[in-house]
């Protein structure tokens, strides 16, 4: 009997380069975003993180978004006011 | 034939018994066996929909994958689908990537849906997709092989595997294949795809991020009220109950008879569902369903199992005899976090 060929059902995912803003030294006097990713209690876990950021590690303040559901990335507005308004993005997931 | 150039790696074996072993090896099958894809198969199945192998049809932000025409016949192959079927599959595969429907979240989350995929209009018939006796059950190639395409590609192609990428932490069965037809020839109410837009002589397929379906019993009532009293209650405390998913509400013959002899349409029961299926917020707090404590007003605030009555999606299928039917509660994430799709099934050949 002759052989046979199949052909390969996968793909291989595409590659994307990211770059990270390197960390900052220390917090303090930073200002602190917290992405909230709508989970039950997600709100609480980050407000008790950015407490703990501000009384324990001097962070100046900090503020929060709300992404418009759990399974996508922060939509624009967010990105866009994170960007003019704080130092570094604390991103969670609540569950 | 559309065309001979594939870009697929291709893997060389004594025989169909040695593919089918390397599809196990691989890690390319659902557990059960997979037809070989021969590049005749595949290029069957593209000749079939009238697209070339390098068609993109959807692209899945989250995995940065392209999901090309090639892959999906490929896919189509091993699932052991008929070339007719690819335009269903075709369709298919554009819901789930639609952003309504938001791959990611019903696709990994623990909560473990499988894409439910209601078929209306000609193509349903012509593909004897079966929406009668038995309907979730095994016996009709098209209802078992074109939800099972759906599953290996996304498993194949945008890397879902389970345990990894679908972390379903019970899944259902429907996550094989799950594809049902509404049984139009016999429904006396406007057909799901039309009461979502399309037009009649048109063929569409909904896609719902699922769980599996309830069944429920009713043979004591003659009115449609009292036939949908019981699965409002049984909806109503079933484990979504706070998230506010869409659901299917598949009505049998006996219970769709009855409900359409009562001067029922579509939008009744829609409308009779979503007022007769909310909770209090008191239920759902004392229930562990919402955190917080009961306060005086959550014995009267009521909290509505849908987001609107049109979440509930009504299919008239099942057999004639026997007075159940079923409800499928959509994936627990709720619609804020993903909704059913429903895409026309084009003929792309010229």
């Amino acid at each position: 009997m002759a052989p046979i060929e199949i052909l390969d059902p996968t793909v291989e995912p595409r590659h994307q380069p990211l770059t990270y803003v390197p960390r900052p030294d220390s917090l303090k006097g930073k200002r602190v975003g917290l992405v909230e990713n709508t989970k039950f209690n997600s709100d609480r876990l980050l407000h008790r993180v950015g407490e703990i950021l501000i009384n324990e590690y001097g962070a100046a303040e900090c503020k929060m978004w709300r992404k418009h559901n759990a399974s996508v990335p922060a939509h624009a507005e967010i990105i866009e006011e994170a960007k003019r308004s704080v130092d570094v993005i604390v991103a969670g997931i609540g569950d | 034939m559309t065309t001979t150039t594939f870009a697929s790696k291709r893997h060389v074996v004594a025989d169909f018994a040695q593919a089918m072993d390397l599809c196990y090896e691989r890690g390319w099958t659902d557990g059960l066996p997979v037809v070989p894809p021969t590049e005749p198969a595949v290029g069957r199945m593209l000749d079939a929909v009238g697209l070339q192998p390098d068609a993109q049809l959807a692209f899945i932000t989250n995995r940065q994958v392209a999901v090309t025409a090639e892959k999906v016949a490929i896919n189509a192959v091993m699932a052991g689908c008929l070339p007719e079927y690819m335009p269903v599959v075709v369709a298919a595969v554009e819901a789930i990537a639609d952003p309504l429907w938001a791959y990611h979240g019903p696709a990994t989350s623990t909560a473990g849906a499988g894409p439910l995929l209601i078929v209306n209009g000609p193509i349903a018939r012509r593909l004897e997709i079966n929406c009668e006796d038995n309907l979730f059950g095994p016996g009709w190639r098209s209802n078992a092989t074109i939800g099972r395409a759906i599953r290996l590609i996304m498993r194949n192609v945008i890397g879902t595997l389970p345990g990894l990428l679908d972390r379903g932490t019970l899944g259902h069965p429907g996550k094989y294949s799950y594809v049902i037809a509404e049984n139009e020839a016999e429904s006396p109410w406007i057909p799901l795809h039309v009461q979502r837009g399309c037009a009649p002589g048109e063929s569409a397929v909904t896609v719902l991020a699922a769980e599996a379906p309830r069944q429920w019993y009713n043979q004591l009532s003659s009115t449609p009220d009292g036939v949908l009293r019981t699965v409002c209650d049984d909806m109503r405390h079933h484990n979504s109950t706070n998230g506010q998913p869409q659901y299917v509400l598949v009505l049998a013959g006996e219970h769709m008879r009855t409900i359409a002899n009562g001067g029922w349409s579509k939008a009744d029961i829609q409308k009779f569902v979503f007022e007769n299926t909310q909770n209090s917020i008191a239920h759902i707090k004392r229930m562990e369903r919402l955190a917080g404590a009961v306060t005086p007003q959550d014995e009267t605030a009521m909290r509505p199992l849908l987001a609107q009555p049109d979440d509930v999606l009504v299919v008239a299928a099942g057999g004639r005899a026997g007075a159940f039917s079923a409800y499928i509660p959509g994936w627990a994430g709720g619609r804020r976090s993903s909704q059913a799709v429903t895409k026309v099934i084009q003929d792309r050949r010229a």
